[in-house]
């Protein structure tokens, strides 16, 4: 029986072998590429480390200060148009980080658009704390939706017990609350530091020399193994930053009521003031200003083609992840190596495009009939999130597979049937919206596209970084907005389908 | 009224010989468009970090004239293009049938280590005789100058010597992140060794401020910012365009690393007859004219109009640099990263 069960097994696990072996292809080129000339850590690398590390520490920080006062705010107090102060809160998570610092590059300083509405010139975002800047405006959403996930669940009887039992609010905040926030606070910041560090553009457009931008520059200068050996360090931070993230767990509560209070009139224009600012400088500055270079430049400059590159290679993505994500989703519900399966692969969502990028560069050089095609960029896209599928189709799968199937099984149909007839038709939903999260990322990613786009094939992303580095800010009005556009669908589906570490499903619950 | 006025100041402060100006004249020996075939067929060219859309314009009008041709352009940094077309080319794979690079830096790069096709002297006779190479064709001069504000500083108190630079007491900008400005670094280098470089960059550091590109370097002195900047001739010239008044003017040292004289440049990289053919409309009289007139960039074939508000080549003094050796660019970010001026 048991031998049955194992064999049975084994044939989920063996169409996702090869799958897993790809996924996890990138680590190993990076390893031949970087032992292949002697390496040092000179003092150019600390600094860079240190940036990294500093630029992760402070945006985190941020993210937390910025994030954690306003979920409080969001879940616990009663006041009207709480929705649209959350719907204006998560609204930065549709914006790409790399557009907001490329509005803040192009709107403060001396010269910026800003000094030409204002008069005077805003101090420059750049640097160490502007890029930090930047990246907190765009991440704490991440902080704030994990935190309220974790309100919500929070009993308010627990709070008054502890008040009447005579705890002072800072006591109870200390021992009761903090307690049984801690793994979504912890959740949501693990997922800032891991955006911060794979985020390429942003430190790149505001000056800030982190691995991202200095594998950046080693490409360009073809310095390979230097780019490769910068690469692994990164993937060093990022797999310190998973084990962690492996780690947080999310107590499970019985649930109650939720804590509410009703704040005073004063403090929640107060709190208004401050969503309606970070509103302004995440989402309303660049949108102001695209819409303003839209209306002065009008749209003459842009090439339909620009939209027609990056549709097709994201749509081709979206199909080939959902299709490898198949095995591989019934690997994992198969068992427990399954389940190492898809740990492995998902390290792919934890390589930053850049490096991803420049491993695949290497690999063309050497399968020259794949080099600069629209199939390694494919290739590329569904490396880097195939991940986000086989989330989709997990969940999907889990609902099912276990009665339904066997119901099926014991009435007689073969395995094949049982998936094509009942399985399938189930899954149809949740395949449909993985597909969707990978086609919006794929089209919204620029270090990779930069990488590895077919000669002569411009996309949104591309578009946008050339105009970046020529200076013709108002070229990148149509690019932008069309950006901010699929990726304001991105952050809806992503809510949605119930993914980001099953921290969304909860608060939305 | 305003652009008379700052050219017979430039005459007037001697820079400018009439010749200069005489030299409108057109020479019947130089080609035109119409003497050329028509392009046609597949065409992949990788295109160094052009200025903006001019270069753009180029390409658009020699789409336009031929439309048989299929013309894919690859766009990046000239310094990366010129890696990548290494690299592929030691793996043995080609794709590009021509660079075209902002700096010759990045083109000696290419010539000495990638695999490239001899010029046809049909290609290299169009060329003024100095310009005249055997595997790359330069396709327009630029000049390396110091723009100063005139409020602020007579030419006189500009010094002659790059070198005596940080013995002033002066306000400069820079842009070091700049390709220009890296090639400027190591004609120093290849002029004057490592450790004066490294000497001169340690001294300037505090004296320099930081911008993004030359155009904000050519700016900031134009606002008073600074006193005197290092850049490229043509931002000062454009500048110039739209703000004749603007208390800016140009000075040039003499024959050391500050007035270098370097090109931008086309590399043949396949046979195909259509890549040859490319690089002769670059070398056309309109093309080089267009350059001339409205990027303020020195043609290099003979019997154009040198850009206007430019001092004849033969009034400033470049030094003699082998433009192929400025490729040599690890050694010089090395310089600028250890000096902490990067």
């Amino acid at each position: 029986m048991s031998i049955a069960i194992n064999q049975s097994r084994l044939r989920l696990y063996l169409p996702a072998l090869p799958i897993v072996a790809l996924a996890f292809l990138p680590v190993v080129v990076l390893v031949v590429l970087a032992s292949g000339e002697p390496l040092s850590f000179g003092a150019r690398n600390w600094r860079i480390f240190g940036n990294t590390v500093a630029l992760t520490a402070l945006t985190v920080g941020g993210a937390v200060l910025i994030g954690v006062p306003l979920a409080f705010a969001t879940t616990c107090l009663r006041f009207r148009g709480a929705g649209v102060a959350l719907a204006a809160l998560a609204a930065p998570l549709a914006v790409p980080s790399y557009i907001g610092a490329f509005a803040y590059f192009a709107a403060t300083g001396r010269g910026g658009e800003l000094e030409s509405i204002l008069g005077f010139a805003p101090p420059e975002v750049r640097g160490l704390f502007g890029t930090a800047w930047v990246m907190t405006l765009y991440t704490f959403p991440f902080v704030l939706l994990s935190v309220r996930a974790s309100l919500r669940r929070l009993d308010a009887g627990l709070v008054e017990a502890a008040r009447t039992m005579g705890l002072s609010p800072l006591g109870a905040f200390l021992h009761v609350i903090l307690p049984r926030i801690r793994g979504g606070l912890a959740a949501g910041a693990l997922l800032v530091a891991l955006y911060t560090l794979s985020d390429f553009a942003t430190p790149a457009i505001l000056g800030l020399d982190t691995f991202t931008r200095a594998i950046y520059v080693e490409y360009n200068a073809f310095g390979l193994s230097q780019a490769a050996w910068f690469s692994l360090q990164l993937l060093g931070l990022v797999a310190v930053i998973l084990f962690f993230e492996s780690r947080v767990r999310t107590a499970r509560e019985r649930p109650g009521r939720t804590l509410r209070w009703t704040p005073s009139l004063a403090f929640a224009s107060g709190l208004w003031s401050a969503v309606g600012l970070i509103w302004l400088s995440a989402v309303g500055l660049p949108l102001a200003l695209f819409l303003l270079w839209l209306r002065r430049e009008g749209v003459s400059g842009f090439d339909l083609a620009t939209l027609r590159h990056s549709v097709v290679p994201a749509a081709l993505a979206a199909v080939f992840a959902v299709l490898c994500a198949l095995p591989l989703a019934r690997a994992a519900s198969a068992g427990r190596i399954g389940r190492w399966m898809l740990r492995l692969t998902s390290f792919g969502f934890g390589i930053p495009g850049i490096v991803m990028g420049t491993v695949l560069v290497y690999v063309g050089l050497r399968l020259p009939f794949i080099y600069q095609t629209t199939a390694m960029l494919v290739v590329g896209y569904v490396l880097r999130f195939l991940p986000l599928a086989t989330g989709s189709l997990r969940e999907g799968l889990d609902r099912i597979e276990d009665n339904m199937t066997h119901a099926a099984r014991s009435l007689g149909a073969s395995p094949g049937e049982a998936f094509r007839r009942v399985s399938l038709p189930l899954i149809f939903p949740a395949a449909l919206s993985g597909a969707a999260l990978v086609f919006l990322e794929a089209m919204r990613e620029l270090p990779l596209t930069l990488l590895l786009r077919p000669t002569g094939s411009e996309t949104l992303t591309t578009r946008l970084w050339q105009v970046y580095e020529a200076g013709y800010f108002g070229e990148a009005a149509l690019p932008g907005l069309l950006l901010i556009l699929a990726s304001s669908l991105a952050m809806l589906l992503f809510l949605r389908s119930e993914r980001l570490l099953g921290l969304v499903a909860e608060s939305e619950a | 009224m305003n652009r008379r006025k700052s050219l017979q100041l430039l005459a007037a402060a001697g820079l400018m010989g009439p010749a200069a100006v005489l030299r409108a004249a057109t020479d019947a020996s130089v080609a035109t468009v119409d003497d050329l075939p028509l392009i046609s067929g597949p065409l992949t060219l990788y295109l160094g970090r052009g200025e903006g859309g001019l270069y753009e314009d180029i390409l658009d009008a020699i789409r336009k004239r031929n439309p048989g041709l299929d013309l894919k352009v690859r766009r990046g940094p000239s310094s990366a293009l010129a890696n990548t077309i290494v690299a592929e080319s030691g793996a043995g794979v080609s794709r590009a049938d021509v660079f075209w690079a902002i700096d010759s830096g990045s083109i000696g790069r290419v010539v000495g280590d990638a695999k490239v096709r001899q010029l046809p002297s049909a290609i290299r006779n169009l060329l003024k005789t100095d310009f005249r190479f055997d595997a790359w064709a330069p396709i327009s001069g630029r000049i390396r100058t110091v723009p100063f504000n005139t409020e602020r500083l007579t030419r006189e108190a500009v010094p002659k010597s790059i070198m005596a630079l940080p013995e002033r007491d002066l306000e400069v900008g820079w842009a070091p992140a700049y390709g220009a400005f890296q090639s400027f670094v190591t004609a120093m280098r290849l002029l004057n060794g490592e450790e004066a470089t490294k000497a001169w960059l340690r001294a300037m550091r505090p004296k320099a401020r930081s911008y993004a590109g030359e155009f904000g370097v050519v700016m900031a002195v134009s606002r008073g910012e600074i006193d005197l900047g290092l850049a490229n001739h043509y931002y000062t010239l454009r500048l110039k365009k739209g703000r004749p008044a603007a208390p800016l003017d140009l000075a040039f040292t003499r024959n050391d690393a500050g007035c270098l004289l370097n090109t931008s440049g086309a590399v043949l990289l396949s046979d195909r007859p259509q890549a040859g053919l490319f690089v002769q409309h670059l070398l056309t009289r309109e093309v080089q004219s267009y350059l001339s007139r409205e990027a303020f960039e020195i043609p290099l074939v003979a019997g154009i109009q040198s850009p206007v508000g430019l001092p004849a080549i033969s009034d400033i003094h470049p030094p003699a640099v082998d433009l192929e050796k400025l490729a040599n660019l690890r050694p010089t970010l090395d310089l600028l990263r250890e000096t902490g001026v990067l």
